[in-house]
């Protein structure tokens, strides 16, 4: 609503809250601050009594939610930060600036903890890129912006995972997880806490650019785009790197007592932030902040989210040793404004004040409680006949983009910077990265919004159980999680209650399994506000696990005369499959997930293969058994011959075996298969026998047919479908 | 027959984005050797059309047009500078 | 033997080359910013990278860099110098080595495995690897399209001045699927693959070592 001669994204109740609780009117910077500040990007005003379900302690677990990152304590004085941010509605206009500054943006949340970017992971969602042209535009350039940004700064992006659906045709997301691994005693926080320490904004200048970006991340994406423009971000990667050396130098040296990025909300949100959480006050110097343009108003300073800018506190009396350190690097640095006691965040313009605020009172947006109602509408199911040719239905789903191999998207991206790529992209189902105490770090992205959106607590603990089962399929322990909550507008009592509920069977699915969330993000407001459509509700779950020793990480490609065994219990389950989304159908509600059973089954295929019993592993997920076998034959180039009738499974057709997306399932290759069938069979996990390694085609014997599917056709229709969709006249 | 424009097209960040590129040419190649009299570099794209057109005018109507449809530029990141070269 | 790997802002395979040069090959290696490198070394390698955020073009700006001058005054000397990626690009522009390097055909990124054929075994680089072995290295890299005028090219051949090529797949459309050069002594070497990336079975092979090996024996002659 205006405020006086402000447009601001506050609603009646929180301007009467406001004036309440300072007991007299704020001024136009004020009221900008205020805006800014308590925007549903940077404040999570709506979501905050939602997410407070999570469980977010465990014995390694050094830091949950609240901070900058979430952290790890990984043994040997070492740790490890995990966080994951999102740019969705930059990107929907300027992918390419969007999808970079976003790499920008995340990276700086590691550092600013005193740990070293290690690694990213992109979740990303686009619109139907067989058909939108749109889509594909958008998708190219998110592509290549994650690609330049990320390249550029030498940090690798090992894994990801990318969706495709018309939902996201006006709405794409993107999502960026960041890694970083530091020493536990010299980890920063984002607090001011010492009274008389300065607080140093390094980086770039502050300019209009990024004007409202969270005001604008808070609102539905109007149909004219003109009043987007200031909002855009310029990716600057180069300052960035300078940035990432001389803040970890300072950090090295210990004149660093907190750091804080600038990312929503700008200087507001950093600046008031770092005084709530170390309980003080700030004395800013708006002169001192370096700007762009000569003409810039106070709010302009104040809110602008001109990117590559940090906050340092540095101690006092150290600030010549900041200097030096800036200095060599090239890297701009001001000092803008002093830590005090007072409480309050008070802006000064050449001794005139303009704008006191307590720190507490913008810091803490009141939270807002929204309605939740379940959807009414009955959902149908579907029926149809089998088709006749399975083979085609199987290099179909193969070609098709959501599942198809991503190689086309990650050589584009570095993911040998660093030299701790062990597992790499395409190889296995998560990421493998060495790290210096002989343990290895395992991490994945995931989200599934067809399970999603037919039941949002089903969908969200799939996710989360998806995302584990690919940490243990590479011989990792789970130990943290990252959500990411991406829906439409909260206002929407049926997207709040999707919410609700999806934040709720993450929520009781990480207690069983005991990985606590150490961070994540909300973010609402994805949808077209000309056609009203939201997104499909999408979770996304980024989950970091452990692997013991290098002997234990396993990888997915089949081996010559190696025995496949098949790991879990097939349901017909293939509502909300792939198999359906390509028929164009959805389906009444997601396969089930058996909490405990899904637990038990992951614990013991871990055991096997730690134990030294599996050879390769995959877990099964989109596509069901039939693409699961073929990833594993492409992977290494090896077909093989499996009578699938011995799986464990309910009575079904063969193209429902063959594409059932039930959870708790594994695929698993063995030289020990007796050994490893009755390890697991005597836990009450279901496994059979399929068949053995061998020959040039995949051959499946179902109950009503055989299925042959030579390997060179798998392998061109699963590796080259991209490069065909989005560069059809390259070789 | 329509005759044949030579346009130069620039694409280049708005002029109140900031362009990291240029600003790196500047402060790290040119003042550091010594060329202390340059005050701003702004880097572009350039493209060299020659197009069909009626006139002048048609020329630069049908360039922008086709910037702007195949998305050559990104009008939220970019400016569009367009120079149509008189007819021989 | 002393071995400095010069870091330029926006350097970012500085640390990784220093890894293997130390931990690997268990050699004296030092990480030395730009401003504060001075020459006084046995063997230098320029990095990997986006030295400059490759601003201009890859490599330009560092050319001008005083490091670049040190290491030209080492190349004067018959040192080993190496430049790796961003390090060759630089080597080009600085006009210790000639051609130039234009973006990959593809105009994307390729990050990947590539098979390579050692064809000149009188560098500091390559003296400890049998003429025609095969390598298997990986690229990363936007513009890793060695060009030349076929006179240079011809010419380059001739001298046995081609270190490495492409065997099979050409992933960027480089000339004659070259991938690596040296100067007329042998002593300088540019190349688009990264050794330090391939020196430990757990990240896919160890024909990297050998280049490094190379420059020890390179030393010893």
């Amino acid at each position: 609503m205006l405020v006086g001669d402000i447009e601001t994204t506050l609603t009646p109740q929180e301007v009467e809250y406001a004036r309440k609780q300072l007991g007299r009117e704020p001024n136009a910077l004020e009221w900008s601050m205020i805006d800014a500040e308590w925007s549903e990007h940077c404040s999570y005003k709506s979501s905050k009594p939602i997410i407070a379900q999570l469980p977010t302690k465990s014995p390694r677990v050094l830091l949950g939610p609240g901070y900058d990152s979430g952290v790890v304590d990984i043994g040997d004085g070492y740790v490890l930060t995990f966080h994951i941010e999102s740019h969705n509605h930059p990107s929907a206009i300027d992918p390419y600036g969007g999808a970079a500054t976003g790499i920008g943006g995340v990276v700086r949340d590691i550092l600013c903890m005193g740990t070293t970017p290690i690694a990213f992971m992109d979740a990303l969602k686009f619109g139907d890129i067989t058909k939108s042209d749109h889509s594909k535009w958008i998708m190219k350039n998110v592509i290549r912006g994650i690609a330049d940004y990320g390249n550029c700064i030498g940090v690798p992006t090992v894994a990801g995972e990318i969706e495709f659906d018309d939902c996201f045709e006006r709405n794409c997301l993107v999502d960026v997880a960041c890694l970083g691994l530091g020493r536990k005693d010299k980890l920063l926080l984002a607090e001011a806490t010492h009274p008389g320490d300065s607080v140093i904004l390094i980086g770039g200048s502050t300019g209009r650019d990024g004007i409202h970006g969270a005001t604008f991340a808070s609102r539905t994406l109007a149909a004219d785009t003109e009043q987007e423009r200031s909002a855009v971000q310029i990716p600057d990667p180069f300052t960035k790197k300078l940035i990432i050396e001389a803040t970890l130098e300072a950090s090295e040296s210990g004149i660093v007592r907190g750091c804080k990025d600038l990312g929503g909300g700008g200087l507001t949100t950093g600046l008031s932030e770092i005084a709530d959480k170390g309980a003080t006050g700030l004395q800013v110097y708006l002169e001192e902040i370096p700007i762009r343009e000569p003409d810039m108003s106070p709010i302009e300073i104040m809110i602008s989210e001109s990117q590559e800018r940090m906050l340092l506190v540095v101690k006092q009396g150290q600030e010549d040793v900041l200097r030096d350190i800036m200095q060599k690097y090239g890297v701009a640095y001001a000092r803008i404004a002093e830590v005090n006691a007072t409480g309050i965040i008070a802006v000064t313009r050449f001794g005139k004040p303009i704008a006191n605020l307590p720190t507490s009172f913008v810091a803490n947006a009141p939270i807002i409680q929204r309605k939740a109602r379940a959807p009414t509408a009955q959902r149908a199911g579907y029926e149809h006949e089998q088709p006749k040719n399975l083979e085609k239905v199987l290099l179909d789903l193969l070609c098709s983009p959501t599942i198809s191999s991503k190689g086309w998207v990650f050589r584009q991206y570095d993911h040998e910077v660093g030299i701790r790529t062990v597992a790499k992209p395409g190889q296995a189902d998560a990421a493998v990265l060495s790290l210096p105490n002989g343990k290895l770090a395992a991490i994945k992205v995931d989200g599934n919004a067809l399970f999603c959106d037919l039941d949002p607590y089903v969908g969200g603990a799939s996710v989360l159980a998806e995302c584990c089962r690919n940490l243990v399929a590479v011989g990792a322990e789970p130990v943290a999680l990252l959500d990411h909550c991406q829906f439409g507008d909260p206002n929407d009592k049926e997207i709040f209650w999707a919410f609700s509920m999806a934040v709720k069977g993450i929520a009781d699915f990480a207690r069983v399994i005991s990985v606590p969330c150490i961070g994540g993000k909300v973010s609402f407001y994805n949808q077209d506000e000309v056609t009203g459509k939201a997104i499909k509700s999408s979770p996304v779950i980024a989950v970091v696990g452990l692997v013991e020793k290098l002997e234990h990480v396993t990888k997915m490609a089949f081996r010559e005369g190696e025995t496949v065994v098949v790991v879990g219990r097939t349901k017909r389950e293939v509502d909300g499959s792939e198999y359906y989304r390509s028929m164009g159908a959805r389906g009444r509600s997601p396969p089930s997930l058996d909490f405990d059973h899904e637990k038990r089954t992951q614990a013991g295929v871990l055991d096997c293969i730690r134990d030294g019993y599996v050879t390769a592993c995959h877990d099964c997920a989109k596509g069901g058994l039939g693409v699961a076998l073929a990833e594993m034959a492409i992977a290494g180039a090896k077909g093989a011959s499996l009578d699938l009738r011995s799986v464990v499974a309910d009575e079904m057709r063969d193209d429902e075996l063959l594409f059932s997306e039930s959870n708790s399932r594994f695929i698993l290759t063995t030289n020990k298969p007796d050994h490893l069938v009755s390890r697991l069979t005597e836990r009450g996990i279901p496994a059979a026998v399929a068949g053995t390694v061998g020959g040039s085609e995949l051959h499946l014997i179902l109950r009503d047919r055989e299925l042959r599917c030579d390997l060179t056709t798998m392998q061109d229709a699963y590796l080259n479908s991209l490069q065909r969709i989005l560069e059809p006249w390259q070789k | 027959m329509n005759p044949t424009f030579s346009v130069e097209v620039v694409i280049s960040n708005k002029p109140r984005a900031r362009d990291p590129e240029g600003e790196t040419i500047i402060r790290d190649l040119m003042h550091k050797s010594g060329f202390e009299s340059v005050k701003e570099v702004r880097t572009g794209k350039l493209l060299s059309i020659k197009v069909e057109a009626t006139d002048e005018a048609d020329a630069r109507n049908k360039v922008v047009a086709m910037c702007n449809d195949l998305r050559i530029y990104n009008p939220v990141a970019h400016s569009l500078n367009v120079r149509v070269r008189p007819e021989n | 033997m002393k071995v400095a790997v010069v870091q330029f802002p926006g350097s970012n395979c500085d640390r990784d080359t220093v890894h293997v040069l130390k931990n690997n090959l268990k050699l004296d290696a030092k990480l030395l910013w730009h401003n504060e490198f001075d020459g006084e070394y046995d063997a230098v390698v320029l990095p990997g990278g986006f030295s400059f955020g490759d601003h201009l073009r890859g490599g330009i700006i560092a050319a001008y860099s005083p490091a670049t001058k040190a290491v030209r005054k080492m190349a004067e000397e018959g040192k080993p110098v190496l430049g790796i990626c961003n390090g060759f690009q630089i080597l080009i522009e600085a006009g210790l080595l000639p051609g130039a390097l234009l973006r990959n055909t593809s105009l994307k990124f390729v990050c990947q495995w590539t098979n390579l054929q050692v064809e000149a075994t009188d560098t500091a680089f390559t003296c400890a690897i049998e003429k025609g072995s095969k390598l298997r290295m990986p690229i990363a890299h936007n513009e890793g399209r060695f060009f030349a005028d076929d006179e240079l090219l011809d010419q380059l051949e001739t001298d046995g001045r081609v270190v490495m090529k492409y065997v099979g797949d050409n992933p960027t459309g480089t000339s004659r699927g070259i991938v690596a050069l040296s100067n007329e002594d042998g002593n300088v070497v540019g190349m688009m693959p990264h050794p330090e990336r391939a020196s430990d079975p757990a990240l896919g092979g160890m024909d990297g070592i050998k280049v490094f090996e190379s420059m020890l024996e390179w030393a010893r002659c």
